[in-house]
């Protein structure tokens, strides 16, 4: 009986060789054995460990063939082979049926084993590319389908249609659905991008899910800038109606506190509705005028302490300060943002005379300090790649350390003053090693600039990173950053997350990101010409009301989104709602919480409670904007607002024993808490209420209801 | 009328599921990756009809089967999946009605040799104490070659797929094989390697066995296994004598000491452990921790052995282990051995006491002064791992084998290549064995 079969497939085999490379190694991902759950964890599964996602093909074939004398394999008789029965739950399996034994996968393994186990030839089996059709698609409403397909190519020449042994994943599942054969349906309307994995190689596919609904005419609004025509060129397509410029108020609000992390005065709402100047022009001006302010430098200056992580933690009191100062000038100064990062990066010597050197004091190690710089300034996460190779990006755990050797050479050592260390370059042994084999690696770029930049083999190869890094033909330093500043805006990056751009996460609005890039790189990095190009754009000043046509969406600006306050702009606000400010201990009085050095101070209170960053590492994702109970007893109940609103020298205080009639009372609270006027019901019930009673108590009262509502604590 | 019968004896077949071909198929890809014996949720276990029809302890599967798969008793099963269709519920619901019976065919071991198109990896070989012999593991078989790899002597066939430890008897009266069949069974076959008779075999636990060694009185066999335990054979009866689980990781290697009356084991424990071959009873630790450990051989005349670790290195340890002696105290290591080029897989102790042979997955075999702990001579020749290493015994030869399937013996003394063949007979197909 076993004759006559083994024969039979020794001839298939004649006729179609097969290799682990080209042919088995796919289907150990496409089955599912390599994924994170199962053989491709860290430790493994059962005794058998895979790389994760098959990135290392070479340590899979020898996993499947070496351990245990060849346990998993039978040449002389293949389907008894382990590999075929536990799959196919011929043998008890508990990662379950992966696939049955008439099905192909089962047969092209069977071939193999009878084959020989070819491990291929690298120069030839390696896929080059995926060619992946169609390139985009779009359906004019939700319930269509289409189908994927791909296309492999490998160093040989050769191509293969490998559909289904490709994974094709939508990072939007409940838009665009994806079956295992790699069928797109339109869930429901919106965009999602289906990313497309094989053996190493990605492509990404856009889709895009119209609304089908009739009578769609698109009413063009004025546009202030280019922002604002990539903004509707997309919205036209998508058919989606943009919402109009939204009322002074709200703007001077919302552009105060984006821009100094403050909430405008009553005095300041007045004048600027007052101003009779034309509303683009009025803005512009008032944009240019917040710039100007010492508030603007101290709320940047915190913005960057968050992502370069100034904490006396890791800088002590003394070095945190002068850190911060060093931030604080830079910002006052306007510096082009690749004069700081090169100051950064190219820093050393006394932790307190040259304060940019703190930068490597927070990360100490080459490691940490390449996640951090690549995390910060370029948007791309390598953290993965320590371990094994990026599984979503094309960053291999070899351009892992190459990026770090960079800055192998970076040392800290103690200096004179006490708590002050010297940053220095370490003249011997500073190589970075492989952990693998402990192999010397050498620096190199993570990818290729279209401007050379040499790396020179000595301890100052961090000048090279910096050249490259800042260099006008960086693919990511400038887009990064413009992508980041868009984000705190617009309330989310053009790709979100800011710091995490790869192939499978693309940009919402490449041309928008684009044409910022363009314009940021053209004026030499300015950070505050880019700040005033988006806060100028009608898409930044948009109404947060929406129309029939931009209800269901989240993803193109084309509406505002209500904020809820950071912490500091909170603490900020209700200060300066209720003209008293609460003190923070180690700082001078009147310091307000987006002053503060480091999140040391205050530690624990309300800042911490409304997600202050604790700046222990450089992810954006450390400051948080939620909205949990204890924050909300904390409004209602606690001490911070409690005490303000009743501070003997407070706004109230002031107001009542100035002897200001009740209206008058009423639009003042409005405008410190609102930075708007009360409405006519607003004023009258307002004046009401203070009548009814204790003035103090009950203008207390409403000072108190205006900062627990939504009015007071989002920015919209 | 044939056309008739054919027709009635189909129409039965439909009208009645039978477990054979119905239900085992359901049970095996939907239930047993969870119900095994490995892994065996809520006690249960659907590898066999016995073990099914036993149950686990939520009852008798016959009983509670259909309310799991329906729902009916919470958590409905397959776990995790969607449910199974109405058409699979309903063979179970008449299967159980008609029975529940047995109609697996008896299962027919093949008796006939196998045909090898490609020889299997080698995984185990020994020569007889004699040196007249050279046995050597094929598929479901040990193959007895003359020591001149020119006839084969016998084909010792058997139940076991791989056959990962040989070991004679110092009379060479017995040959014990150790193996198994990857998570299924394992097995200590006993033959008399002069006739080529079978004698006995044992079955132990669901997975293969490890390590199979002979005591010096050839009374016992001693084995290691998957699920960490270690088993000891009585040789005349096939009888196991006891079982331990001293050790935290799979069981690879064991060896006796001199007198027989105690042995070592080593386990990817990392522990190599003392232990009583009469009663079981764990004596005392060989080693410090360091690496996984794999493989061991012992001194011909003294108690002293020599164990290998996934992660490279070999050390020389006196067997015994002073009562008194602190943790993290070695004086007993006799000697480090360097470093190998990849993980040592098998080591052999030459009879004079004068050489240490280390394999592994490089291509080559090391083989060390035991004196002094040195690299003496490097024998090459193999294009991937080796397996399993062995000297003759005088001391002059040295086999090998592994992942290239051919057997290749050199001489000891200069590493020079004197012999190499398939240990199966190839019918056709590549006779150079598989390489990369």
């Amino acid at each position: 009986m076993r004759l006559p079969l083994l024969l039979a497939s020794a001839a298939v085999l004649a006729a179609q060789p097969v290799t682990f490379l080209r042919d088995v190694a796919p289907i150990l991902n496409k089955a599912g054995c390599t994924s994170g759950p199962c053989h491709g964890a860290a430790k493994g599964k059962n005794g058998f460990k895979l790389s994760l996602r098959g990135y290392d093909p070479q340590f899979d074939y020898e996993a499947l063939l070496y351990d245990l004398s060849g346990r998993r394999f039978n040449r002389a008789e293949p389907a008894r082979s382990l590999m075929l029965a536990k799959p196919s739950q011929e043998i008890a399996h508990g990662g379950g049926l992966r696939f049955e034994k008439d099905s192909a996968y089962y047969k092209t393994i069977y071939n193999w084993i009878a084959q020989g186990v070819p491990y291929g030839d690298r120069a030839k089996d390696t896929v080059t590319a995926i060619e992946v059709t169609p390139r985009e698609i779009n359906m004019p409403k939700p319930g269509e389908s289409a189908q994927v397909n791909v296309i492999a190519k490998f160093a040989d020449g050769a191509t293969r249609d490998v559909t289904k042994e490709a994974t094709v994943e939508s990072n939007v599942p409940d838009v665009a659905k994806v079956d295992v054969a790699a069928k797109v349906s339109g869930e429901r309307i919106g965009e999602a991008t289906l990313l497309v994995r094989y053996q190493g190689k990605y492509s990404t596919v856009p889709v895009t899910i119209l609304n089908p609904k009739p009578g769609f005419a698109w009413k063009p609004l004025p546009q202030n800038n280019y922002v604002d025509t990539h903004i509707d060129a997309k919205l036209q397509k998508l058919k989606i109606q943009p919402s109009p410029a939204t009322d002074d108020a709200s703007f001077l609000r919302r552009v105060t506190l984006d821009l100094t992390g403050q909430t405008p005065s009553p005095d300041e709402v007045r004048a600027f509705l007052a101003d009779a100047t034309s509303q683009k022009l009025k803005r512009a001006k008032v944009i240019d005028k917040l710039i100007a302010r010492p508030s603007f430098t101290d709320y940047w200056t915190m913005k960057w302490g968050d992502l370069l992580q100034t904490n006396r933690k890791f800088l002590g009191e003394k070095g945190t300060y002068a850190f911060r100062e060093w931030i604080r000038e830079s910002i006052a100064a306007n510096k082009p943002m690749d004069k700081i990062v090169r100051e950064l990066l190219t820093s050393s010597g006394s932790s307190y005379e040259a304060p940019a050197s703190n930068y490597f004091r927070v990360t100490r190690d080459a490691k940490a300090t390449m996640e951090k710089t690549t995390q910060v300034f370029l948007g791309v996460r390598m953290v993965c790649a320590q371990c094994h190779d990026h599984p979503f990006e094309r960053w291999t755990q070899n351009q892992y350390f190459q990026m770090s050797a960079f800055f192998s050479a970076v040392g800290v050592r103690p200096g004179y003053e006490i708590g002050e260390e010297i940053v220095f370059d370490q003249r011997r042994d500073y190589e970075m090693k492989h952990p693998k084999d402990s192999r010397v690696v050498a620096p190199e770029f993570l990818i290729a600039s279209t401007a050379p930049v040499k790396i020179p083999n000595d301890p100052r190869r961090r000048d090279a990173l910096a050249d490259w890094m800042t260099s006008k033909q960086n693919p990511f330093f400038a887009k990064s950053i413009v992508n980041r500043i868009w984000s705190y805006f617009l309330g989310k990056g053009i790709i979100d997350p800011v710091d995490d751009i790869r192939a499978s996460n693309p940009p919402v609005n490449p041309a928008l990101l684009d044409a910022l890039t363009k314009d940021f790189i053209d004026h030499n990095f300015d950070l505050q010409h880019l700040i005033r190009t988006i806060a100028n754009s009608r898409t930044y000043q948009a109404s947060f009301t929406t129309n029939e046509w931009n209800e269901g969406d989240a993803e193109n600006f084309s509406h505002a989104m209500p904020r809820r306050l950071t912490a500091e702009q909170l603490m900020d606000a209700v200060a300066s709602a209720a003209g008293a400010r609460p003190a923070f201990p180690e700082v001078p009085v009147d310091t307000a919480a987006t002053q503060l050095p480091d999140p040391h101070v205050g530690k624990d209170g309300f800042l911490d409670l409304f997600g202050r960053p604790t700046r222990e590492t450089a992810c954006e994702c450390e400051r948080r904007a939620d909205f949990s109970l204890p924050q909300a007893l904390n409004l209602v109940n606690g001490k911070t607002i409690s005490d303000a609103v009743a501070d003997p020298k407070g706004r109230v205080a002031k107001l009542v024993l100035g002897g200001k009639a009740d209206s008058a009372i009423v639009d003042d609270l409005y405008l410190a808490s609102y930075a708007r006027l009360p409405n006519k019901d607003e004023a009258a019930r307002g004046a009401k209420y203070l009548s009814g009673g204790p003035k103090t108590q009950r203008a207390q009262d409403l000072l108190w209801a205006l900062l627990n509502s939504k009015g007071f604590l989002y920015s919209y | 009328m044939k056309r008739w019968i054919f027709l009635l004896a189909t129409g039965t077949l439909a009208a009645q599921p039978g477990y054979f071909r119905d239900i085992r198929p359901i049970l095996q890809k939907q239930c047993q990756g969870c119900h095994q014996p490995a892994n065996k949720m809520s006690d249960l276990d659907v590898t066999t009809f016995d073990a099914f029809k036993k149950g686990g302890k939520r009852g008798t599967a016959i009983a509670t089967v259909v309310k799991y798969l329906t729902g009916e008793t919470q958590p409905r099963m397959p776990l995790g999946s969607p449910e199974l269709p109405a058409a699979d519920i309903a063979k179970f619901r008449e299967w159980i009605a008609a029975g529940a019976k047995d109609d697996s065919p008896v299962e027919t071991s093949s008796s006939q040799p196998i045909v090898y198109l490609q020889p299997p990896v080698i995984t185990a070989l020994r020569w007889s104490p004699d040196g007249s012999q050279l046995a050597v593991n094929g598929n479901r078989e040990v193959i007895v070659h003359s020591s001149d790899g020119k006839r084969i002597l016998h084909r010792l066939a058997g139940k076991a797929e791989r056959i990962l430890s040989i070991s004679y008897s110092p009379k060479g009266d017995l040959l014990a094989a150790g193996g198994g069949t990857p998570a299924q069974f394992g097995e200590v076959q006993l033959w008399d390697p002069r006739s080529g008779k079978f004698l006995r075999s044992a079955t132990l636990t669901n997975d293969t066995v490890f390590g199979a060694a002979v005591s010096p009185d050839g009374s016992r066999v001693s084995v290691g296994a998957a699920d960490n335990t270690v088993h000891m054979i009585d040789t005349a009866t096939g009888k196991e004598l006891f079982k331990n689980s001293n050790h935290e990781g799979w069981v690879l290697g064991t060896v006796f000491g001199i007198d027989s009356k105690r042995f070592v084991t080593v386990s990817r424990d990392r522990a190599a452990k003392l232990t009583d071959s009469n009663t079981g009873a764990f004596l005392e630790n060989v080693n410090l921790l360091r690496g996984e450990l794999t493989a061991i051989a012992r001194h011909p005349k003294k108690d002293v052995v020599a164990i290998g670790t996934e992660d490279r290195y070999a050390f020389v340890y006196m067997m015994d282990r002073p009562r008194n002696m602190k943790i993290a105290d070695d004086t007993t290591l006799i000697h480090k051995i360097d470093r190998q080029d990849g993980a040592i897989t098998s080591m052999d102790w030459s009879s004079d006491g004068s050489r240490i042979a280390i394999a592994g997955l490089s291509p080559v075999v090391n083989l060390y002064n035991a004196d002094t702990g040195k690299l003496a001579s490097q024998c090459k020749g193999h294009s991937a791992g080796i397996y399993s290493v062995a000297f003759s015994p005088d001391g002059k030869q040295l086999a090998t084998g592994g992942f290239d399937g051919m057997v290749r013996v050199y001489s000891a003394a200069t590493c020079q290549l004197q012999l190499t063949f398939s240990p199966v007979p190839l019918s056709h197909g590549n006779p150079t064995g598989a390489g990369q």
